[in-house]
């Protein structure tokens, strides 16, 4: 009983925050404006429309994190993968992208898993050597190719009313809360993050593990690299680079122990929503880009305070 | 003051670990000017009662003395001020310093404030003279050294401190036996300036010829304090044994020849197995016997195919060849299982779930495609809890929620749940109670004679007596001595831990 409310507690807390950031925005707008358009489902869906590049982001870092390794080259596999899709075109664009992912993924997996290079250092370079030849691809400027119409039906096409987004992210979702939950391979996740040592010793093959984790990690990236060329019809320089901290700090606020070994994937869901809606309450309130900045990391701190203070089984 | 105060002198001190004796009422005592031999086996004490002298430990209760003032040393340094300096098995050095910074780290010589290099470096040559080690550069890092260099290098910064008494843990355990001849001249001369020293080591004759005074202890109490040539090497290894109520073992069936299941031949890991040979039948219980750290560790990791580079014969039921991983131990044609040494880091994940740990070794036998068949697991959880009869509330509780004794017994049932032929086991009974001990031992013979072979070291010799049907000593990387049906005793298993040879036995 203990360990379930331990496990939860975090998805609760941020939970409640998500409502209490609903509650504080509408009162604003209520006060200011006599509306509620975070109770609007039009305002909503276009919120989490837009939240759908993070949250697949974030499903494929969740992997990565419950290691205890971390994969900052997103950014630019997304960048990349965006980028080749729109340069190939036609119907392999898609499958370009996947492929950028996927290769990336392998990468990032043999140098963490075989070469033993702390994955901090490993995906940085990786993500820094993704930029040079992405601008060597370019020439530096932004690509003309246009996304095909399917990147563009994915990304801004609605279906039976809601955004198509949303339905991509949502089957990312099922497909990462599934491998976590019920195959072998998440479970192994779960136990080589807690301890590799012991994981090995088990039988469990860990160095497959971690490249399985990363190669995840990099086709989510991919993914969302994809439906964010549709959604601005083109890739352009920099396109992940905001994508990078969100998506490690919805992981963590959604209660995975950044360490490894423990976390819910609808933690992580929570975790995106949380701050997809408090990053549009404040541009709602049409507060200066510098105090959003300090509030948006104020709440990030204030929420690990909170959950770093039980959560500690690590013996 | 009647004859003559002891120099130091312990009054009924206890230390207690969560509840564990580790040291029961000990009065002990030591002069200066003598050279003090402690005795014991694995577990007797040793180590916990050096480590209270060198205020690593606090005594649960007792009292300690020096020179007849009561002294409380609440760390280290406080014991190094008093004069009591330790020179422990683990090595303290730092790597990446110089062997002059290593040697004067508590105290360098200072010039306004700062390090004085110059007075460090020379302070150093004149401690490593003393030692014959003038080889060692000063300026060298400690990194770059061997094992027996950086040990003297230990014993070097451990004099530095102009000890009253010094302590040598297992010193002598990584010398080479020209560095060991050095370290005899040493106790020799800190004899005559009037320090004494205590000396822990296994090797009875390093004990005979540098000790005048032997002090035994036994499962955390101290024995008996007598001189030099009083008693007998066999006395002593009696005196270390004793007679203590020993646990109910499951009765051996008749040995029979059965096929072997594992022939190990000439096995070979760096310099920590230097040749092993043994072989295991179908239903045979091998114990390996020996003192901590004489390779059997390193013996079961390398036939689970953990360890890199391992040369020799090997062959799983008939079949030649090591496994290549774990991964590959598990699946192979004889399925081999480890239950590691510590249960903690490497034998559980211990804040999953008691489910997940039971199961973290069969994935695949309970998945259909990538997916885990729920109808299968809870089978598999079912048989794993109840083969052993474990304790538990839910599964779904952490695997730390449950006591010592169920731990080990997760780690087990996972393994049993792989099917193994050959259960390799690595003190498979530290640190738990004795009603689980006998349920070990009661599967561990009922496993043998369902045909499956077991090879385990314990350092608990009742227990390698009480379970084995043929036990190997293993002293330094080799099988010493292999011992088979009334032989296995306690006096044997001793003196050939010892490499003391059949005549102390």
């Amino acid at each position: 009983m203990n360990r379930i409310s331990d496990a939860n507690k975090p998805i609760v807390i941020a939970s409640v925050f998500v409502l209490v950031i609903l509650l504080l925005g509408t009162g604003y707008t209520l006060a200011t404006q006599g509306t509620m358009p975070l109770f609007q489902p039009k305002y909503l869906l276009q919120q989490l429309q837009t939240g759908a590049f993070l949250g697949i982001c974030a499903a494929g870092m969740m992997m990565v994190i419950l290691l205890g390794h971390i994969d900052l080259s997103i950014p630019w596999t997304l960048t990349a993968a965006a980028m080749m899709a729109s340069t190939i075109g036609g119907p392999w664009a898609i499958p370009t992208a996947l492929a950028v992912g996927l290769l990336v993924g392998l990468f990032n997996g043999l140098g963490v898993a075989y070469l033993r290079i702390p994955s901090m250092i490993f995906t940085l370079g990786v993500d820094t050597v993704l930029r040079g030849l992405m601008v060597a691809h370019t020439g530096g400027f932004s690509p003309k190719d246009e996304a095909t119409p399917l990147m563009l039906y994915l990304a801004k096409g609605t279906l039976l009313g809601i955004p198509v987004a949303i339905f991509v992210w949502a089957a990312v979702s099922v497909v990462i809360a599934g491998i976590l939950a019920k195959t072998g391979f998440g479970r192994s996740v779960y136990a080589t993050g807690t301890r590799e040592g012991a994981a090995y010793l088990s039988g469990i093959r860990t160095r497959r593990v971690i490249i399985g984790a990363f190669v995840t990690s990099s086709l989510c990236a991919a993914i969302a690299g994809v439906l964010l060329a549709g959604y601005s019809a083109k890739a352009y320089q920099g396109m992940g680079n905001a994508f990078l901290l969100p998506s490690i700090a919805a992981v963590v606020l959604g209660g995975t122990h950044i360490l490894g070994g423990r976390g819910r994937y609808v933690g992580t869901l929570v975790g995106v929503i949380l701050i997809v809606l408090l990053n549009s309450v404040l541009s709602i309130m049409q507060m200066p880009e510098a105090y959003r900045q300090i509030i948006y990391g104020a709440v990030i701190i204030g929420m690990l305070l909170v959950y770093g203070r039980n959560a500690r089984i690590t013996s | 003051m009647t004859k003559m105060t002891p120099h130091v002198a312990l009054n009924g001190v206890s230390k207690y670990f969560a509840g564990i004796r580790a040291l029961e009422n000990v009065d002990f005592a030591c002069n200066r000017g003598t050279v003090h031999a402690i005795l014991g086996e694995n577990g007797a004490g040793k180590s916990t009662l050096i480590k209270i002298m060198a205020g690593v430990l606090e005594p649960s209760s007792g009292e300690m003395r020096l020179d007849g003032t009561k002294v409380e040393f609440l760390s280290p340094s406080q014991a190094t001020a008093a004069g009591i300096v330790c020179i422990f098995q683990e090595l303290s050095l730092i790597p990446d310093l110089t062997v002059a910074d290593n040697i004067m780290i508590e105290r360098p010589p200072r010039r306004f404030g700062l390090i004085d290099r110059r007075a460090q470096r020379a302070r150093a040559e004149e401690l490593l003279a003393r030692i014959r080690c003038e080889d060692v550069d000063p300026d060298g890092l400690v990194r770059d050294l061997s094992l027996s260099r950086r040990q003297m290098v230990e014993i070097a910064k451990a004099i530095g401190k102009k000890p009253s008494v010094l302590i040598l843990d297992e010193a002598t355990s990584a010398l080479t036996s020209r560095d060991v001849q050095t370290v005899y001249d040493l106790l020799g001369d800190l004899k005559k300036e009037n320090v004494a020293s205590l000396f822990i080591s296994h090797r009875m004759h390093e004990v005979d010829a540098l000790c005048d005074t032997l002090s035994v202890f036994r499962n955390g109490m101290h024995i008996e304090t007598f001189a030099k040539g009083e008693r007998t090497e066999k006395e002593i290894v009696r005196l270390m044994i004793g007679r203590d109520v020993e646990a109910q073992f499951p009765p051996k069936p008749p040995r029979k020849e059965t096929k072997p299941l594992l022939e190990v031949k000439n096995l070979e890991w760096e310099n920590r197995l230097k040749g092993i040979d043994l072989n295991i039948g179908e239903g045979e219980i091998l114990g390996l016997g020996g003192l901590d750290g004489q390779g059997q560790k390193e013996l079961l990791l390398a036939l689970f195919g953990v360890l890199r580079g391992v040369t020799g014969e090997v062959k799983f039921g008939g079949k030649p060849g090591l496994p290549g991983s774990p991964a590959a131990a598990k699946k192979a044609e004889t399925r081999v299982a480890l239950i590691p040494e510590d249960r903690k880091t490497e034998g559980l994940m211990l804040s999953m779930p008691i489910a997940d740990n039971l199961l973290a070794a069969s994935f695949a036998d309970i998945s259909t495609g990538p997916f885990i068949d729920p109808q299968k697991a809870r089978t598999a959880i079912k048989r794993g809890i109840e083969t052993l009869q474990i304790k538990s509330g839910s599964t779904s509780d952490a695997v730390s929620t449950l006591s010592g004794g169920n731990q080990q017994k997760v780690v087990i049932a996972k393994w049993l749940l792989v099917s193994p032929s050959v259960i390799l086991m690595n003190d498979p009974t530290r640190g738990i109670d004795v009603g689980t001990k006998q349920e070990i031992y009661r599967l561990m013979r009922q496993l043998a004679d369902d045909g499956k072979a077991i090879l385990f070291y314990s350092s608990d010799y009742a227990e390698l007596i009480g379970c084995s049907d043929r036990v190997s000593v293993l002293y330094d990387g080799r099988v010493v001595r292999e011992l088979e049906g009334d032989d296995i005793n306690e006096e044997s298993i001793v003196s050939a831990s010892l490499n003391i040879g059949e005549r102390a036995a």
